[in-house]
């Protein structure tokens, strides 16, 4: 009995298509997830009191320590505005996408 | 006449169910099957059908309890798919012997392989050969009337066999056309009543029962007996098909459809939803001139073999396609293909064929693959003998993922919900546990979450996906392996409620008395939610779930939860803690207490995470940690620890917030009134004078 592939594209090239698929746990990765967001948080560096309350409960662990304040890397930030509810001097402002 | 409505498969399966006045309905979520179970909760709930409802923990009792029903005289009801199929295997192989009418519902989805949850037939094609009836739809409107066919099959004196109604996930089951939903009183001439035979198990009405076992000597006539009687199911099965298409003035006649067969000289064979594809090349090449037909397999089993060899030998068809979406590995041929092969034996000049194995795992088929199919097909016309075998595929690059991150334990960038309790609860137990852990997996929305961008992860610590039943004992194998091999690694399982409470309870019962040093960290959301928010054993009191809905005949949950740390108390592990993300201290520290109960080898540690989930139970994501935070300053969700057997409890608010500032927050509660709140604070008030009583005392 032959057996075949209908629409070939690099098949039995096991570079491309390893018989067993591994991981790596060196080095992992993600893709952006800023187009969930529908608001925004912005830091008003004025009133923040580094607590860093919002860096403990930020879900996704994108606020991080810095000098001046808290540091929010927007391309993972899902727009949950946990850290706004729980900054507890309301440093942390939600504004609309545009 | 009926009315016309737009439903998806899975809705249309219940309406089957539903009009066929279905009377002991047992199920368990999996997706794609989900809302079929969602929606007969539904109808109950609203008063539109009167039938008893189970919630078993899994598909082994779900579909044990479905088929004890029908021996037990009711009309039954099960849907299932894939993995739940699986587990539920050794009931579906019972099944037959009963001579129970019992249907159930098959959102196909793929089995075992690589987690796909869209449709393959890699789940009910290995319980073709136990003795069920299996009938594919290629709509959705034949997946509602195959039910109804189903039962007057099924329930026929000449047949008594389970049967299966089987639509492919997604393609069908998510997908919304025109339906005709026939009147109740139309079905009801159609469909008697479920009668009461002489084998069914009822003392009040027979006599006699099913004897359930069988001397060796009599194994092999019975299995002539059994075979005999899916033989003669053939001709039932053209007669009441035939009724219906009759009564209902649609063609839903007959084991197999014929499509454009005169004068074929190329024949496709197809099942289910594909077909449709199928055809339309059909009809473009009929257009230009090729002679080219099809059929459609209705049933697989019984196998109409009859059929095939009748059309074949009609036309004199000189070359067969055999498209499925399923493989029997390691005869190069899926099961459709070996079987039309093996009925074409008989003739004396056999066709061609090819085999082609295509759409594995939910992939498309699209008509433009039916044409090259086709293609290949008049390729062999001028060869003799041809069998061979062909993968339909469309393969994709691969490709890394856009930001990369280097010696972390987590990530962020996953595809949980914003404001995900178990996001955070993640994120912390990660931190925690370092890069020399292996995590277990049972199915979750975490789990689901970990291989969306293939081939990449959020977590940069191996993991082993585990089935949903069984968590414990992968964790336990892998302990076993480091411990044999003189190895160091922390091995904890990140479990739901619906895993460690319901369906992997009896598991992780099993290595919490056997001492095994793992960590299971229950993460609780009080809901199966990665399948949609249906109830689980801890499950709040009155909650509203799809499966709980409020209607006028339900009021959410019935049912208390179920108290697992009294039920891990039992055990006498070790380690016992609950904890809540909006406590991260206490959180963290039990992490750690748990690392070190398991570096000592001393046993099982346990830790019960509330997880707040703003999509399942209704409330502003935003409002997460809040609503953690109230439910321990209620005493919802006390904190607490039973540490080698020491009760604690870790906080001790001088007073109670009432219940209703947590209640009031969630959608889930909203048809909760002033009285049911008050039975609930009644509840959280004793609970806590218990708790307070209890704490510092030495539990074993
Ligand atoms: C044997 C089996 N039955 C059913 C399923 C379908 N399934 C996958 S996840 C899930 C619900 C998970 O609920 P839970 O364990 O509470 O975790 P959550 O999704 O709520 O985080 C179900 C029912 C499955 N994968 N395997
Ligand atoms: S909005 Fe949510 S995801 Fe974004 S930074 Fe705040 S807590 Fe984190
Ligand atoms: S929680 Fe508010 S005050 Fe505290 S660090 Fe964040 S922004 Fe500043
Ligand atoms: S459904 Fe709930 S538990 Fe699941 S990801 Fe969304 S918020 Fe998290």
């Amino acid at each position: 009995m032959r057996i075949s592939g209908l629409r070939c594209w690099k098949m039995g090239n096991r570079e491309e298509y390893p018989e067993i698929i591994t991981i790596s746990t060196k080095e992992i990765g993600s893709e952006p997830v800023a187009h969930w967001r529908v608001v925004k948080p912005v830091i008003k560096y004025e009133t923040c009191i580094k607590c860093w309350v919002c860096v403990q409960y930020c879900p996704e662990g994108v606020i991080k320590e810095s000098e001046k304040g808290p540091i929010i890397d927007y391309r993972f930030c899902k727009g949950c505005a946990i850290c706004a509810n729980e900054c507890p001097v309301n440093a942390i402002k939600m504004v609309r996408e545009v | 006449m009926g009315k016309l409505d737009l439903l998806s498969g899975n809705k249309a399966v219940a309406y089957g169910a539903k009009l066929s006045r279905v009377q002991v309905i047992s199920a368990y979520p999996i997706t794609p099957q989900t809302p079929i179970v969602e929606y007969l909760a539904e109808f109950i709930a609203n008063g539109e059908l009167d039938a008893e409802y189970i919630y078993p923990e899994g598909e082994h009792s779900a579909i044990a309890a479905a088929l004890a029903a029908t021996i037990g005289g009711a009309r039954g009801f099960t849907a299932t798919c894939a993995q739940g199929l699986g587990y539920a295997f050794e009931v579906v192989a019972q099944a037959p012997a009963y001579r129970a009418p019992l249907v159930m519902g098959v959102a196909n989805r793929t089995l075992g392989w690589y987690w796909s949850v869209a449709s393959d037939y890699s789940d009910s094609m290995p319980t073709r050969d136990l003795g069920w009836i299996q009938f594919y739809a290629e709509s959705c409107q034949e997946a509602l009337d195959g039910v109804i066919q189903m039962y007057r099959i099924t329930e026929d004196e000449r047949v008594l066999l389970p049967g299966m109604v089987c639509l492919d996930g997604f393609h069908l089951s998510h997908s919304s056309e025109p339906v005709d939903i026939p009147d109740q009183d139309e079905v009801d001439e159609y469909l008697p009543p479920r009668k009461i035979y002489k084998h069914t198990t009822d003392p009040t009405e027979s006599e006699s029962y099913v004897y359930p076992s069988l001397p060796v000597s009599l194994h092999t006539t019975y299995r002539k007996i059994f075979e005999n009687a899916m033989q003669r199911t053939k001709d039932v099965i053209r007669e009441v098909t035939k009724e219906f298409s009759e009564r209902f003035e649609r063609d839903t006649h007959g084991l197999v459809e014929e499509y454009h067969t005169d004068g074929a000289e190329l024949l496709l064979i197809t099942m289910g939803s594909m077909s449709t594809a199928a055809k339309r090349a059909v009809d473009r090449l009929r257009d230009r001139g090729v002679k080219v037909g099809l059929i459609r397999m209705r049933f697989f089993r019984p196998f109409p073999s009859e059929e095939i060899l009748r059309i074949v030998e009609k036309n004199g068809v000189k070359a067969i396609g055999v498209v499925n979406r399923a493989i029997s590995h390691g005869t190069s041929m899926d099961p459709l293909g070996a079987e039309v092969a093996a009925t074409l034996y008989e003739l004396k000049n056999r066709p061609n064929i090819i085999n082609f194995i295509a759409g594995m795992g939910g992939g498309d088929v699209s008509i433009r693959d039916f044409e090259s199919m086709v293609n290949k097909l008049t390729n062999t016309l001028n060869k003799e003998n041809v069998r061979e075998t062909m993968y339909v595929e469309h393969p994709i690059k691969i490709e890394t993922p856009s930001v990369k991150f280097s010696d972390a334990a987590y990530c962020p960038g996953s595809q949980l919900c914003a404001g995900c309790g178990a996001t955070l609860a993640m994120r912390h137990i990660l931190k925690i546990l370092g890069k020399n852990s292996v995590l277990v997996f049972p199915p979750n929305c975490v789990s689901a979450s970990l291989a969306m961008h293939f081939p990449s992860s959020w977590m940069g610590v191996p993991y082993v996906l585990a089935n949903y039943a069984a968590a414990a004992a992968y964790a336990r194998g892998l302990q076993r392996a480091y411990k044999y091999r003189g190895k160091k690694v922390y091995v904890t399982v990140i479990a739901g409620d619906g895993c460690t409470a319901d369906i992997g309870l009896q598991s992780l019962s099993s290595a919490a008395e056997s001492n095994e040093p793992i960590i299971w960290i229950n993460y609780d959301n009080e809901a199966y939610m990665n399948t949609g928010i249906q109830r689980s054993g801890t499950t709040p009191l009155n909650a509203w779930t799809t499966t709980t809905p409020a209607g006028v005949k339900w009021h959410g949950k019935k049912e208390e939860p179920k108290d697992m740390i009294s039920i891990m108390i039992a055990h006498r592990i070790p380690y016992i803690a609950t904890a809540s993300p909006s406590f991260l201290r206490d959180f963290e520290s039990k992490i750690k207490k748990a690392m070190k109960v398991v570096e000592k080898a001393e046993g099982l540690a346990y830790i019960h995470i509330q997880s707040p989930c703003p999509t399942g139970w209704r409330f502003p994501e935003s409002k997460t940690v809040e609503i953690g935070r109230l439910a321990t300053l209620t005493g919802v969700w006390p904190l607490l620890e039973v540490d080698h057997g020491t009760f604690k409890l870790n906080l001790k608010p001088r007073k109670l917030k009432p219940v209703a500032e947590y209640i009031k927050l969630q959608g889930r509660f909203r048809h909760l009134n002033d009285e049911d709140i008050a039975m609930i604070q009644k509840f959280i008030n004793k609970r806590w004078e218990k708790l307070l009583e209890l704490d510092g005392k030495i539990m074993w």
